[in-house]
This record gives C-alpha cells, sequence and structure tokens, in this order.
C-alpha cells in the first residue's frame, strides 16, 4: 500500500525569516493523523533567509540528519563541532543524552534551502556524535546513495544512525528508473526533494511524501521535465 | 517522567562564559529538563565593545545564537542557571559582582556548602570559575543537578 502524503496537506509556518514545511507533527503544527511513520519522526523542508536561523537549542535522543538542496548552513554545537556545510554533504548527529546547537544560514546572500530530518533512535542515552558525509553528484545521479544507516551499513561512506533504518538519496533524469527492495516486514517513505518522480506508477510532486506498507518491490521513475531528487527511508 | 524546565542565563564576552552556559544547557539536557539559553544584553557602550575585537566578534555571532532572557522565562522556569564570569561585574556593578565571587568560591571548593545547597534548592545556580581546569565537567554537573532538583522540588511541591 502507498498512500500520498501531498505537498500542499503539510504543516506549513513562515514567521518571516524562514518558510517551513511539516511533512509530521513539529512545533506548533500539530496533527495526531500525522506524528511520524514508523521511526521516522520528523521531514520539515525549511527555505532559511540570509544570515538567520536556529538559535542555541537542544536535543536528546534523536539522530537528526540535514539534507542541503541549496545553499550553506552554519552548524555550531556544544561537542565544539562547527562547519559550513553544503549541497552532496550530509549532516548527521545523533543527540543521545543530550546535545546543544544553533544552525544558521552561512550566507548574508543567498537563502539555504534543506531538509531536516529526525528518526527516534532504537537506544537512549547514546554518546553525543557529530558525522558529516560528503559524496561526489555523480554518486546519486541514476542510483541510489546511502546516505546513514545502522552500524556496518556501508563503513565511512554513510554516517552510523542508532536505529534500524536507511536513509538513501537520488537524483534521475526524466524516464529514468531506479529499483529497490523493501525486505520482509520492512516499510519505505519517499520525499520528493525536486521535480516530480513516480514510485509503482503513482505520481509525487515536489515535496510529495509517501508512506510505503505491504510492498516489497519499489520502482521509482523520474516523471518531470526536470527529473527528480528523491529520499528513500527503509525503515524496520 | 515530569517535565522541567531549565533557563540557562549567562552573560559573555568573549565566548568562554558562553562555553559554561552550553555545557550547563547539556547537563540540563542530560537530566531530561527542558531548557532555553539566554545571553544577558551588553551594557557597555559601543566604543568599549569596539575596542576589543574579540568581543566584538563573538557579540554579533552570540546575538544571532541566543536571545535576552524575557520575562515569561520566569514563569516557565522551574531552575534558573546563571552563568556569569567568576570575578567581574560586567553586567551591573553589584549583581555582577556577587554573583562573580560565590562562582569563584565554588570553584575551589573553599564554599559555603549550605549557602550552595540553599542556592540550588532555591532553583538559583552559579556556574564555576571558567579559569578552574576542570569548569565544564562541574558546569555540565551543575546543569544536571539544577534539572535534578528541580524535579525533586516538582514532586514535593505537586505531591
Amino acid at each position: 500500500m502507498i498512500t500520498i502524503r501531498r505537498s500542499n496537506d503539510r504543516g506549513h509556518a513562515n514567521p518571516g525569516w524562514r518558510n517551513s514545511w511539516y511533512s509530521f507533527s513539529f512545533a506548533d503544527y500539530h496533527d495526531a493523523a500525522h506524528m511520524g511513520f514508523r521511526s521516522l519522526r520528523v521531514i520539515n523542508e525549511d527555505t532559511i533567509a540570509p544570515g538567520r536561523g536556529f538559535g542555541a537549542h537542544a536535543h536528546r535522543d534523536m539522530e537528526i540528519i540535514t539534507y542541503i538542496l541549496e545553499g550553506h548552513l552554519a552548524h555550531k554545537d556544544s561537542m565544539t563541532e562547527r562547519h559550513v556545510i553544503g549541497p552532496n554533504t550530509i549532516q548527521a548527529m545523533s543527540a543521545g543524552t543530550g546535545v546543544v546547537h544553533s544552525e544558521f544560514n552561512a550566507s548574508e546572500n543567498e537563502p539555504v534551502h534543506l531538509l531536516q530530518i529526525w528518526i527516534e533512535p532504537a537506544m537512549e542515552d547514546a554518546e553525543p556524535s557529530y558525522r558529516e558525509i560528503s559524496f561526489a553528484p555523480e554518486d546519486k545521479r541514476s542510483k541510489l546513495k546511502l546516505l546513514a544507516g545502522p552500524h556496518g551499513s556501508d563503513g565511512n561512506a554513510s554516517a552510523v544512525i542508532h536505529q534500524d533504518a536507511k536513509v538513501y538519496a537520488s537524483e534521475l533524469r526524466p524516464g529514468e528508473a531506479v529499483n529497490y527492495s523493501l525486505g520482509p516486514g520492512r516499510f519505505g517513505w519517499v520525499q520528493v526533494a525536486r521535480g516530480g518522480a513516480s514510485i509503482n506508477g503513482q505520481h509525487l510532486s515536489q515535496g510529495d511524501g509517501a508512506a510505503i506498507s505491504d510492498e516489497r518491490e519499489l520502482t521509482l521513475a523520474g516523471n518531470d521535465p526536470d527529473g527528480a531528487e528523491f529520499l528513500l527511508f527503509d525503515l524496520a | 517522567m515530569q517535565d522541567v524546565n531549565v533557563v540557562v542565563v549567562f552573560f559573555s564576552r568573549t565566548g568562554a562564559t558562553e562555553q559554561l552556559a552550553l555545557a550547563a544547557a547539556v547537563g540540563a539536557v542530560q537530566g531530561r529538563a527542558n531548557i532555553r539559553l539566554r545571553r544577558l544584553p551588553d551594557v557597555a557602550d559601543e566604543a568599549t565593545i569596539a575596542g576589543n575585537p574579540q568581543w566584538k566578534e563573538n557579540r554579533e555571532r552570540m546575538n544571532k545564537e541566543y536571545v535576552a532572557p524575557r520575562e515569561t522565562d520566569a514563569a516557565w522556569a522551574d531552575a534558573i542557571v546563571i552563568g556569569i564570569a567568576a570575578g567581574t561585574d560586567n553586567v551591573s556593578p553589584e549583581f555582577g559582582a556577587y554573583t562573580g565571587k560565590i562562582g569563584a568560591v565554588f570553584a575551589d571548593g573553599s564554599g559555603n556548602h549550605a549557602l550552595r545547597a540553599s542556592m540550588e534548592r532555591a532553583g538559583l545556580i552559579v556556574l564555576p570559575d571558567e579559569r578552574a581546569s576542570d569548569a565544564l565537567t562541574q558546569a555540565r554537573l551543575l546543569g544536571r543537578r539544577a534539572a535534578e532538583a528541580a524535579r525533586s522540588r516538582r514532586a514535593t511541591t505537586s505531591g
């Protein structure tokens, strides 16, 4: 079964300095029917004005992944990590016992457009950690690039998260397709970041998501003149 | 587990006290508290701040990352951690000097433990001297104790 979560049905907030779309309940947007999917708790699509961002705030027991679509984000945290990340780099932070961090648009001129993802960890009180994984743009073109997964998924080529979940990114040209097999009892989520895609023949536009259950074989295709960029989650 | 709220209020010019405040906030989060981090606004005139490039640069950064304390914070908080560099008086001369001295005494271990305990019971906790070698660890423990003490007070008052 594939259940589509349309872009415009998502929660929305625009306090002026950012434009945010929430696939699941977040902050002041609360919808009991959309609290997450399996261990996937948050997918926020944020466009943040130049020089603005999220001031120092805390997290505990959460796997937080940031995927930049456009622009650059400056990260600073209580583990003394300070970085600026852009497209084709993901930031993965395990909040574990507790992390305080801030995220700001690193540019004074251009907006930053990103997906912020939270996955609930399988364990509490993990040691807080921060990882950045950079990859070549070709690594996700016409194929699925593993961004994050449990320990041992892909050596140092992906971020380790404390959950039985895998996160892939892909960019497909129009008409191009990739196949993915979900294991028995596994669930999937597809989030279209750019363009349009189809999943087993069902069309998804930019910002749409799809919850997948009781399906084993997935065919994901670029279904827009500009192709598609999307994230695929393989969830327990 | 009962929700508790900890506000960490600090003043920092060049970032050292900010690090302690961050450590205290992390400690409070470790103690499973909700936290708010607040930086007191500078009272020094612009010329003084401009005369210290490190202060000026850090002030610009910190003004982005932290908001000033708000009136609603006090109503929200179960505990307030006060972070002002030990031995300095750059917030208000009286308040800064007082809290700075308390911080310095706590930091070298010679403090009045009863005073410290009563302040912690009241939900007012002063960060250690940033010059202490284990200042960050102390700050983290203080933050954690603030959360735990607040939770224990909550249990007592709501019980």
